[in-house]
């Protein structure tokens, strides 16, 4: 009589290829896609997909609910490894160095715009106030971004010590020390912004605000001792890369508020996760520039002590940038 | 009522809220079980310990290392790597692991995407990312706020950690704010074995269409649930009840004895399946006792 119900047969015919596919994935989930041979990763989506349909078929016509709880639960242990990451870590950093992160940058080039804006606002603003009245810029840095320059500097202190100065006694230490603390300072700012960019993105305008009225006040304590070009020029080595960067953690902040505040034809939660990822990948991008840029400021800036040298790298910096973010990763599909 | 809800097992004994569905890109619907809190944050305490240990272990390592004070480079080095260990540790595992970290593969959990995408890396990042202003920064600001500023400002921040914190305690999917910004879940896999099949190769017991037309699926399926317990006396005692009950509904003709009360179910199960499964495959299905005809 058991030969009769289809259910049974069906299941007699077919058990052996979902044991199969159950035992190679009770391998990849312990061990790694690497533990599977060239022909089983073969087989693979071969079982997944008959595997898939077995289900489709058990719904239509089996009433044994133990089979059909057995069948979902390999499919989506299959599903999850068949669907999963499917580059291997150095393939995705290609993928995403030449294409997606420039793709990202550029996809929110006006929230760049604007982010870079208020960063300029907040340099003009801070020149204007720290002009007017100098005991200002001691409001706008903190004591640890400052390091003892301010406006009782002279202008020998600024250009012997800072400016041309060789705070660190070797190469190897001001690289380690220096690019470190920088590093370290400059991602946690950045992850702010991005953070606070989730809240509404206001507080992110206010931190770019205030990153642009820290730089405008140290521009304007060289300026009114003319040393505004050698600034400049020390600025540029890193500065470049280091204030690309930070407008694009806000650019960042500000696309997943523009995203939560102004959802437009999807729901919320829907536009949120189209552009969170966008988001996600600048971020990245931007943590990596910053790793750079500290490398530029304690390594190079030393080593390079003329202005119209420091003019050439922070020129050419600013070039490679530029010509990597317009061009990078048009042409892919 | 379309063919597909029809003939999709009756649900016993679920929880609705703690379900979801994804749709494969081959159009398949797959139930997921969403992780439970309790997991989530298991897995989190999990994966602090393990962080947390490596970094001390760096520590210890370079002081037993330089027996004479480690050289201040070395130190910046290894400061520069714990920032690196602190920022990527769940980034790193949850793209190479495909969903998990350490943490989640011990308690069985797994990110996926929510709506049966692959899960992307960048995904991976946001949701990391997203953990620093959900958790690390307000508890920073919090010691801050103790400290420098004002008790008050202490309850602001307070109340705003609170809220990110029960934020998977207010929505369907469980999600915190870094699932939603990345368009993530957190799931619960478990393997399940394939159990025997119920129907066995002879039957002793023989039933009339009119007879297997008394039940449907959903009673087929509570009687499979009480056929795969395991034996003891309330179990035998279960099937003598069970049986008697059967027997009055579909007027089975002679009595059934103590002993044959199992073998007896076993039958039905088997009859009732095979009849219920050709009606079903002429486009009759019979989702339980109630269903007219």
């Amino acid at each position: 009589m058991s030969e009769g119900i289809k259910s049974v047969a069906f299941r007699k015919g077919r058990e052996a290829s979902w044991q199969t596919l159950e035992a190679l994935i009770r391998r990849i989930e312990r061990r790694g896609m690497r533990s599977l041979k060239a022909d089983e990763l073969q087989s693979l989506p071969l079982l997944y997909r008959s595997t898939l349909s077995a289900l489709s078929v058990a719904r239509a016509i089996a009433l044994d609910r133990a089979l059909v709880l057995y069948l979902e639960n390999l499919s989506l242990r299959a599903f999850l490894v068949v669907y999963g990451p499917r580059l291997g870590l150095v393939a995705g950093l290609c993928q995403y160095f030449v294409r997606d992160f420039p793709a990202a940058v550029r996809a929110a080039r006006w929230h760049v715009l604007l982010a870079f804006l208020t960063t300029f606002a907040g340099i003009i603003a801070g020149f204007l106030l720290v002009q007017a009245d100098p005991s200002w810029f001691h409001t706008l840095v903190p004591g640890g971004l400052a390091e003892g320059r301010g406006p009782n500097s002279t202008r020998e202190s600024l250009l012997n010590d800072e400016i041309f100065g060789h705070s660190a006694t070797s190469f190897r230490q001001a690289i380690v020390f220096f690019a470190n603390f920088l590093f370290q300072h400059n991602t946690t700012v950045g992850l702010l912004q991005f953070s606070l960019g989730i809240v509404g993105g206001v507080p992110t305008l206010l931190l770019l605000l205030y990153q642009g009225l820290t730089l405008g006040a140290f521009i304007e304590i060289h300026t009114a001792r003319g040393l505004t070009v050698e600034f400049l020029g020390w600025l540029s080595i890193h500065g470049v890369t280091e204030i690309t960067a930070i407008t694009l953690c806000g650019a960042g902040g500000l696309y997943i508020a523009d995203a939560f505040l102004f959802p437009g034809l999807y729901s919320r939660a829907e536009n949120l996760r189209l552009k969170g990822r966008r988001a996600g990948e600048i971020m990245i991008g931007a943590m990596i520039m910053f790793f750079i840029a500290a490398l530029l400021e304690g390594g190079l800036r030393q080593w390079v002590a003329s202005t119209p040298g420091r003019y050439t790298i922070g020129g050419l910096t600013a070039l490679a940038w530029l010509l990597y973010f317009v061009r990078s990763g048009r042409a892919a599909p | 009522m379309t063919m597909a809800t029809a003939v999709r097992p009756p649900k016993v004994k679920e929880k609705r809220s703690a379900r979801r569905d994804l749709m494969t890109p081959e159009g398949v619907i797959l139930p997921v079980e969403l992780a439970g809190r309790g997991g989530r944050a298991g897995a989190f305490l999990i994966d602090l310990v393990i962080w947390l240990g490596s970094v001390i272990g760096i520590y210890l390592g370079i002081d037993f290392g330089f027996k004479h004070g480690a050289d201040d480079v070395v130190l910046e080095i290894a400061e520069f790597i714990v920032f690196i260990i602190r920022q990527s540790y769940f980034i790193f595992f949850e793209i190479v692991w495909q969903g998990r970290t350490p943490g989640k593969r011990l308690l069985g959990l797994r990110v996926v995407d929510r709506r049966g995408g692959p899960l992307l890396p960048a995904s991976v990042i946001v949701r990391n990312l997203a953990r620093d202003l959900e958790l690390f920064l307000p508890l920073r600001f919090l010691v801050v706020d103790l400290i420098f500023w004002s008790p008050w400002w202490a309850v602001l921040n307070g109340a705003c950690l609170l809220g990110f914190l029960l934020l998977p305690f207010f929505n369907r999917g469980r999600l915190r704010l870094g699932d939603f910004v990345a368009g993530t879940m957190v799931i619960k896999v478990r393997p399940v074995k394939l159990a025997q099949d119920l129907i066995e190769a002879q039957q002793q017991f023989r039933f009339s269409d009119k007879q297997l037309r008394a039940y449907g699926a959903f009673e087929l399926q509570v009687l499979e649930d009480a056929l795969r317990r395991s034996p003891s006396s309330d179990t035998e005692a279960l099937y003598r009840d069970v049986a008697a009950v059967i027997c009055r509904r579909i007027d089975f003709p002679s009595a059934v004895a103590a002993k044959d009360a199992e073998r007896f179910l076993r039958d039905f199960y088997a009859a009732q399946r095979g009849f219920l499964e050709r009606e079903q495959l002429f486009g009759k299905p019979r989702l339980d006792k109630h269903h007219a005809g």
